[in-house]
């Protein structure tokens, strides 16, 4: 068996004051991710999403419960661990862009690079090759204002791709894109989890997207719903995803 | 509705508007401060010793007026900003665009109208505080000083009406041209716009000949004259701004060039964060850059001319201290003074001569002026020659061989003052003769302490009590006395340029923060973002602390090269304008230095989120 990348255990996440109109955001959410997996989240808006994906990327504390990531415990760590081992580790792709308006599309992907140390003459060959996979060579030169949502998007990809990263946390990474465009990014996405057994776990609303995956946690209220595994062909699974959407769906109503 | 709707978003970006009210403010404050001085024509002219001090005042106004003319546009184009993307949003929502221009235009004119009253306030407290304290601390009476004052009110209030009228209407032209898709998305949008290629070339050349014809009209003030003071501040000014222009973009795009140093850590975004807003920067460094010339050269020409009186002090004095026959009481004070030098000669007075030994003065060889040329005013060296045993003090006919040399009767001068015994000539004896001569015997002490600013009071009471042992008649004369004269007569100067620096400094100070600070709500979302992708808040507190540097450097150097070389301009009225100019520039450092760091503090309070 591999090792776990993520394990979460009873975590909780509270916002607002104690007592007065406290809003329950996760409520003992408990999973795990081994290394290499590709793990969808699924589940209605306001359900805790992205709240849970904050909290996994450090980007958040949990009101309780413990999250380890490849190990370490981050409940207990230093802010400047947390954020050497954002750097280097964990790999970003926001639902807001969040790219660097005053940085060029190249400058934004190469600045994990250069953050690392990477040397400058090893950058601009890794920068190339990430923009090249998802299609964005030709707007390396611009700036974020400059380009549409989705090419945005997909910088925001290449950006949390491009320093291969240990794991790669998605929230809607293809919320903006186009069929064809998703379709590159994800398949990006599965070489990298396929080849060099990046793991990912990406946010999603998308069911064909989501039929990518390996397996899938549906949460609801912040709360773990229920758990499938893609077992057969993509298709199957994007049936199976369906299925129990609708199911969510009946049951909240 | 509108306004409500309008007010609401006005509280929501209550800090802005703060820093953008103290801005405002400490403009009209300073501009106020200025015109107390310039407006007071009977005040500025009486405590001048320079002659065209009017002419330097007009100057200065209109150079002040220009620079807060740039000031107060670019202060009301950062309120335009503020108000853009929500303007824009209700323009999308069906918000007719002549009423939002109305609104627009409203609230500059209310925001002017609120800082000028309160920069008046301001401007009279401060010129209340700032004038009585340089009084006292440079034992200074301004008669004719009004921190209240009429004229400079009036001036201040239409400047800065017809500034602010100007500003609205611009800021609702503007508002009228964009499109509301502009608007919307105002705050995303790039300002990298170079200046291209050999254009910026030609615009720096173009500089830095501006600025050679300006340092040259100040080297030769002297025979300039009036047209010198217009030829320096026309050109110096707009080769600075145009310096700015052309040549800062160029150092950032060259610093940026270089893919190894750029590539490296966060490199990549301190220098986009300096790229991104130079074009803005630019004309804000160049107005800093005229601050901090102006404030430190204000501050140094206040203490050049304070120098100039201990230069001129010691030039004509050597020894700090000459008196005779000291009672008890100058005893006691003379005991607590650290001389470095102190002799004592005995003499003996008959009706026709007062008689020095030659072995007396020999031993104890005092330092004297050697006046060859205006050059080596301040040489000074023992005397060396020998004394002629019967020589005499004053004789008229040098061929004769009894006169004393002329560096010994230079020594005598100082040792014996012509005030004590007006009609006695001195003759030099020796020992064995000494001893015969009948008369008064008494005892000459002189001394050079090793800090003459040092025992002020000391010397004021030698003073006093020798005064009262010669007499009211004797028109005595003292070192502490050629202090006290040349000190009074430029106190007036010193005066108004430390004011002036204060004044200058303080405005430079408002500039700079106003600028990085109005720029930092934007760069929240930027800083969060380089948090969430795992930077150090170690490594962005560095960042910070870099690029605020050479924002920082850029004006303080171009500042600093203005004032070394306009303090050339004093010349002709100091004797040594850059000595000690080390001092003011420490301190413009010091000042200097502590505003970056405040300002890096502000900014990082604004950009950083509060840890809990
Ligand atoms: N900063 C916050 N303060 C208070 N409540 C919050 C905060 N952020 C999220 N919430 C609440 O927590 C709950 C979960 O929010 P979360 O953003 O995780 O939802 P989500 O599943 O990502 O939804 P979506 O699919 O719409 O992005 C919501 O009810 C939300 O209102
Ligand atoms: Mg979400």
């Amino acid at each position: 068996m591999k090792t776990q990348v993520v394990d979460v255990k009873n975590v909780k996440k509270f916002y607002g004051k104690k007592g007065e109109n406290q809003s329950i955001a996760l409520n003992g959410v408990s999973f795990s991710i081994h290394e290499g997996e590709f793990v969808g989240i699924m589940g209605p808006s306001g359900s805790g999403k992205t709240t849970l994906l904050n909290v996994i990327s450090t980007l958040d504390h949990a009101t309780d419960g413990v999250v380890q990531i490849a190990g370490t415990d981050i409940t207990i760590m230093k802010q400047d661990q947390l954020s050497d081992f954002r750097s280097q580790k964990l790999g970003f792709i926001f639902q807001d862009f969040n790219l660097l308006d005053n940085l060029s599309i190249y400058e934004n992907i190469a600045l994990p690079l250069s953050l690392q140390g990477v040397p400058s003459r090893e950058i601009g060959p890794k920068v190339k090759k990430v923009a090249e996979t998802l299609g964005i060579s030709a707007i390396l030169s611009k700036y974020p204002s400059e380009v549409s949502g989705g090419q945005k998007q997909r910088c925001a990809a290449a950006r949390a791709l491009v320093h291969e990263p240990a794991i790669i946390l998605g929230d809607e990474p293809t919320g903006a894109l186009d069929s064809k465009n998703a379709a590159s990014l994800l398949e990006a996405m599965t070489n990298l989890n396929d080849e060099q057994g990046v793991s990912i776990m990406m946010v999603t609303h998308d069911p064909l997207s989501a039929s990518y995956c390996r397996r899938i946690l549906f949460i609801q209220d912040g709360e773990l719903y229920k758990e499938i595994h893609r077992t057969s062909t993509r298709d199957a699974f994007y049936k199976e995803i369906l299925d129990v959407l609708a199911g969510l769906g009946t049951q909240k109503a | 509705m509108l306004f409500k709707l309008s007010m609401s978003g006005l509280k929501s970006k209550l800090k802005d508007y703060l820093v953008l009210l103290v801005g405002l403010v400490i403009s009209v404050s300073i501009f106020y401060l200025f015109q107390t001085l310039a407006l007071n024509r009977a005040f500025i002219e009486a405590n001048s010793v320079i002659s065209q001090i009017q002419f330097v005042f007009h100057a200065g106004s209109v150079l002040l007026a220009i620079i807060t003319f740039f000031y107060i546009l670019y202060a009301n184009s950062f309120l335009l900003s503020l108000r853009q993307k929500e303007f824009g949003m209700y323009m999308m929502l069906g918000a007719k665009k002549r009423k939002i221009t109305v609104l627009m235009f409203i609230e500059t004119i209310v925001i002017g109208f609120v800082s000028l009253i309160i920069g008046i306030a301001l401007g009279i407290g401060l010129s209340q505080v700032i004038g009585q304290l340089l009084m006292k601390e440079l034992e200074f009476t301004a008669g004719g000083y009004h921190a209240f004052y009429v004229p400079s009110i009036v001036v201040t209030c239409i400047f800065f009406l017809v500034l602010f009228m100007l500003s609205a209407i611009l800021n609702s032209i503007k508002l009228s041209r964009v499109s509301v898709l502009q608007l919307v998305h105002s705050d995303v949008q790039a300002e990298n716009s170079f200046v291209k290629g050999k254009k910026t070339f030609g615009i720096a050349f173009l500089s830095i000949i501006l600025l050679a014809i300006g340092y040259a009209a100040m080297l030769n003030m002297a025979t300039l004259q009036q047209l010198g003071i217009i030829i320096s501040l026309v050109t110096t000014t707009s080769g600075t701004y145009l310096l700015f222009m052309s040549v800062l973009p160029l150092i950032i795009k060259k610093l940026k060039a270089n893919k190894k140093r750029f590539e490296k850590g966060i490199n990549a975004f301190t220098f986009a964060q300096l790229n991104f807003r130079i074009n803005s920067l630019t004309k804000v460094l160049a107005t800093v850059a005229m601050l901090v010339a102006l404030g430190a050269g204000a501050i140094s020409v206040g203490m050049a001319f304070k120098n100039n009186v201990m230069i001129m002090v010691e030039g004509f004095n050597t020894y700090d201290v000459v008196t005779h026959n000291p009672t008890a009481e100058e005893k006691n004070i003379l005991a607590d003074i650290k001389f470095d030098e102190k002799y004592e000669y005995h003499y003996k007075v008959d009706d026709q001569f007062v008689y020095y030994t030659k072995e007396d003065l020999e031993k104890q060889r005092p330092i004297i002026q050697t006046f060859q040329d205006e050059k080596s005013f301040r040489k000074k060296e023992k005397v060396t020659g020998e004394l002629p045993v019967g020589s005499i003090v004053g004789l008229e006919d040098q061929q004769s061989g009894l006169a004393v040399p002329e560096e010994w009767a230079f020594a005598l001068d100082t040792i014996q003052p012509y005030y004590l015994y007006p009609d006695h000539k001195i003759k030099i004896i020796d020992q064995k003769m000494f001893g015969d001569v009948k008369g008064k015997e008494g005892i000459a002490i002189i001394g050079k302490s090793d800090d003459f600013q040092a025992y002020m009071m000391e010397w004021k009471k030698i003073d006093e009590l020798q005064q009262k042992k010669y007499g009211n008649d004797t028109n005595m004369y003292s070192k502490y006395r050629s202090y006290q004269d040349m000190y009074g007569f430029a106190s007036g100067t010193i005066f108004m340029g430390f004011f002036l620096g204060i004044a200058f400094l303080a405005m430079m100070a408002s500039c700079l923060m106003f600028k990085i600070l109005s720029g930092a709500t934007k760069d929240i979302s930027r800083y969060q973002m380089l948090r969430k992708i795992g930077v150090r808040s170690t490594l962005l507190t560095k960042s910070i602390y870099k690029e605020l540097f050479l924002v920082f450097l850029f004006p303080a150097i171009v500042g600093i090269i203005h004032v070394l070389v306009g303090m050339e301009m004093f010349s002709f009225i100091l004797i040594a304008p850059y000595f000690r100019v080390w001092l003011p520039i420490v301190i413009f450092t010091v000042i200097y230095a502590s505003y970056y760091c405040i300002t890096v503090q502000l900014y990082k309070g604004i950009v950083f989120p509060k840890t809990n």
